[in-house]
């Protein structure tokens, strides 16, 4: 029924994202497959290597840094696409909407409010404190709606039961988006008939939405059509064909520190016809590295006296400094309550379980049964220095013991979720592979959730590491449109419904 | 007592600079003990003055120019009422360190910073004296400031801003910044939360060691730098101030400008400019003391007299 690709196929005893338990193929994914029925395994590594040249060739690649060296690897795409129903998503839009209403709601209050949240004791003080991300220098520094996290990447993760929870917040730079677009069209190119009749909702008005919730945030004075920039590292930047790709898609100025000059509180660039005012500033620099007076004065990535600038109210820096403190792991384990206080709603997504090691019982709990927990540090990001308890050395988990005993503050533990697993072309056949999503979240007057989002492949089998950083793959993520027919985007350039035949299978 | 400081930087360059950007901080803080008067920034080449309050309750007065330049002045002119400030009465039980709510309170008055990275040395030290005080943090910090007078030798013009404290502790000499910041890390690593203070220190007095010295200027007027000192919070009481390099408490001729968890959080003056030209800072405090003025109540925190004359 499946197809000779999934002859050998074996979900095993994981919540597997196209059978059921029973080896039933769940309804969502029958017409996709129907359409794949004709396809060898042969077919599709010829339409990989494809793939792989095309990506090679425009340069869609990721960095993966180990030791000392940079690697320059393309991101592999598995060509079996994963597939959300219209009813799934809606849970999942309504839950990152909250989510990351409540995290803007917390920032601002940090930077610019009461700090309300810590008097009322919602969240210790001292952890805001503690915090790498926590920036002070970001105090007072105001943007307008509140917009401190206009980009969210928020990873999402299916326990074995099948139910979504939020693995963490990613809410200074999450990067990614670039390839949710470029898989599609690569999709569109490589497999254009398995698109035939499946109402996937389009993802390649991301550039426009973001100009639009980017320029909603410049300063007043702006008016009506603000001058928005993407600011770069440069091209040693692992993200940095990311940064090209959101200055393309949106039309705007690609620029380093270098490029941008500040004069009386002002932020300019240099153009071939002199200085232009800049209002808005989508800059994937890191904190640190923005503006040598305020932070590190060795910087030459950033523009001297942005800070000032931007606490002048004459540019908005997006996302805002700052906005580590509420993406850190052990701040992440408060979000549920954050979500209760500011909103007085009842969180839709849940946290996975988290355990704060700074707790005595806790840490007790935890270095007793390391071998079956995770065990994260909090302020990193992209997976590294991660020690998943069950597949660690005892090596390992020695030394992981000692880093929580040297600085409990500093590491969260938690149950390791049996991702569930989508079917991934491994060589000649398919196999099971752990995914997760990062979906992205754009805060402006809206919220608005771009359907679908980054599905992460963790390529090595059994692995729960799905970070790029870390050599995971990903799957282009179709969500569906409750109406196929009224739910189309009205846009000549969103994805088109290719090629509809008479190859019928209404999958809503 | 009414003090008159004129805080002047200058930066020479062996060549022209463009796009300087700065930020000082230099204005006399207003709190419970000390009110400013007024205040008032100019710098030349002419540069518009952006002035906010950080985190830490500092007044900042952000500035940057874009014309080519061959040196750079920011003039800081201050006025400002001083009072004594009073020493802890009573004992404080170490106990109360540990309270959540007051380490939830001063936790990152707690931590290691840069400047404040101590080792096991400085952490041995320091428990000596904290157990030879009894149970009492007051004499503990008391303990711990002399502690830094006994280890530390001033030393004009050997400034270590940038030295780890084990390193200063070891070479047993510094100026002002490493005094202080040796207290701190010596308060820190007894669980006793410590600021480092920058300021201005009236030092044309008998009363108070010569140890920094000062060039007379003229009448009742004296040259300075800028000064550091610390304060540890002692639980029941509040911050308790003290000068480790003069050896003294924190009193009249002590202006605040602001604390931070070390210098890094206060630096009187930093910023970047471009150009290929080397520069070098020449900073001058002048103290002038004015008639007495007649201080009865205290003003809360509020505008400054002078803010229109803020900006040029």
């Amino acid at each position: 029924m499946a197809g000779e690709l999934f002859d050998e196929y074996d979900p095993e005893s994981f919540f597997d994202e196209v059978f059921t338990p029973s080896g039933e193929v769940r309804e969502h994914y029958v017409g996709l497959l129907d359409r794949l029925r004709h396809f060898t395994a042969d077919d599709l590594a010829r339409r990989e290597r494809r793939r792989d040249a095309a990506f090679r060739s425009q340069g869609i690649t990721f960095t993966v840094y180990e030791e000392d060296e940079g690697i320059e690897r393309t991101f592999p795409m598995d060509l079996l696409p994963r597939v959300i129903t219209a009813a799934e998503w809606k849970v999942i839009e309504a839950g990152l909407e909250q989510r990351v209403t409540a995290l803007n709601r917390f920032l601002d209050d940090l930077y610019v409010g009461e700090r309300a949240a810590i008097h009322d004791g919602i969240i210790p003080w001292w952890l805001v404190t503690s915090s790498d991300g926590f920036s002070r220098e970001a105090f007072g520094v105001p943007v307008p709606l509140g917009a401190r996290c206009l980009v969210a990447g928020i990873d999402l993760v299916r326990d074995g039961n099948g139910e979504f929870c939020v693995l963490e917040d990613n809410l200074r730079s999450p990067s990614g988006i670039s390839y949710v677009v470029e898989n599609r069209v690569a999709m569109t190119r490589l497999l254009p008939n398995v698109f035939t009749d499946a109402p996937v909702r389009p993802v390649d008005h991301y550039g426009r939405s973001l100009l639009g919730a980017l320029s909603r945030v410049a300063p007043p004075a702006a008016g009506d059509t603000p001058t928005v920039v993407v600011l770069t590292p440069g091209v040693f930047n692992s993200a940095y064909f990311e940064h090209v790709f959101l200055a393309a898609h949106m039309g705007v100025e690609l620029v380093e520190g270098r490029d941008l000059v500040v004069d009386d509180h002002v932020l300019y660039m240099r153009t071939t016809r002199g200085l232009k005012r800049v209002d808005v500033v989508y800059r994937r620099v890191d904190d640190a590295f923005l503006d040598p007076v305020t932070f590190r004065p060795d910087s030459s990535l950033g523009v001297p006296g942005l800070m000032a600038a931007a606490r002048a109210g004459n540019v908005t820096i997006s996302n805002a400094v700052g906005n580590g403190v509420a993406d850190d792991k052990a701040v992440y384990a408060y979000v549920p309550q954050m979500i209760e206080y500011y909103l007085g709603e009842r969180p839709i997504l849940p946290n996975v379980d988290t355990y704060l090691l700074w707790e005595q019982e806790q840490r007790d709990f935890v270095l007793a049964n390391l071998d079956r927990l995770v065990i994260k540090p909090v302020a990193e990001a992209g997976g590294y220095g991660i020690t998943i308890g069950p597949s660690a050395t005892e090596e390992e988990l020695d030394k992981c013991r000692a880093d929580i005993c040297a600085d409990p503050r500093n590491w969260i533990a938690q149950e390791v979720v049996s991702l569930s697993r989508h079917p991934t072309l491994v060589d000649d056949h398919l196999e099971g592979r752990h995914i997760d999503l990062r979906p992205f979240v754009l805060t402006s007057d809206t919220v608005e959730v771009i359907p679908g989002g980054l599905t992460r492949v963790a390529m090595r089998k059994g692995s729960l590491v799905v970070n790029s950083s870390q050599g995971g793959g990903s799957k282009d993520t179709w969500v569906l449109a409750p109406d196929p027919i009224q739910d189309e985007d009205p846009s000549p350039n969103a994805t088109p419904m290719l090629e509809v035949t008479g190859d019928v299978e209404v999958t809503a | 007592m009414r003090l008159d400081i004129r805080y002047r930087s200058s930066f020479t360059y062996d060549g022209f600079v463009r796009e300087s950007q700065n930020e000082l901080r230099a204005c006399p803080c207003t709190d419970e003990f000390q009110q400013l008067v007024s205040y008032r920034v100019t710098c030349a080449p002419s540069a518009k003055v952006a002035s906010y309050t950080d985190y830490w309750g500092t007044r900042v007065d952000a500035f940057g120019t874009r014309a080519p330049h061959d040196s750079l002045e920011v003039l800081a002119e201050a006025t400002v009422d001083t009072r004594e400030r009073p020493l802890p009465m009573g004992l404080s039980r170490p106990e109360l360190l540990t309270d959540p709510g007051f380490l939830d309170e001063h936790a990152e008055y707690l931590e290691r910073t840069p400047h404040a990275d101590w080792g096991v040395e400085i952490t041995r030290r320091a428990a000596e004296q904290t157990v030879a005080a009894g149970p009492d943090v007051v004499g503990w910090v008391l303990a711990l400031h002399r502690l830094v007078g006994a280890s530390l030798r001033y030393e004009r013009g050997v400034t270590s801003v940038g030295v780890p404290v084990d390193e200063v502790l070891a070479h047993g000499h510094g100026v002002c910044q490493d005094f202080a910041h040796l207290a701190v890390s010596f308060c820190r690593s007894q669980g006793i939360p410590a600021r480092y203070v920058s300021g201005y220190l009236f030092t044309r007095d008998e009363t108070i060691l010569d140890t920094e010295p000062a060039i007379d200027a003229g009448d009742d007027a004296v040259r300075v730098q800028t000064h550091a000192w610390f304060e540890a919070a002692v639980p029941g009481f509040g911050w308790f101030a003290l000068d480790p390099t003069n050896q003294s408490a924190v009193g009249q001729r002590h202006v605040k400008i602001g604390h931070g968890r070390d210098y890094e959080d206060v630096q009187p003056l930093r910023g970047v400019f471009s150009g290929e030209a080397g520069a070098s800072v020449i900073p001058d405090v002048e103290i002038r003391r004015l008639p007495m003025a007649e201080i009865t109540t205290h003003q809360p925190p509020g505008r400054l007299l002078h803010e229109r004359q803020q900006q040029q």
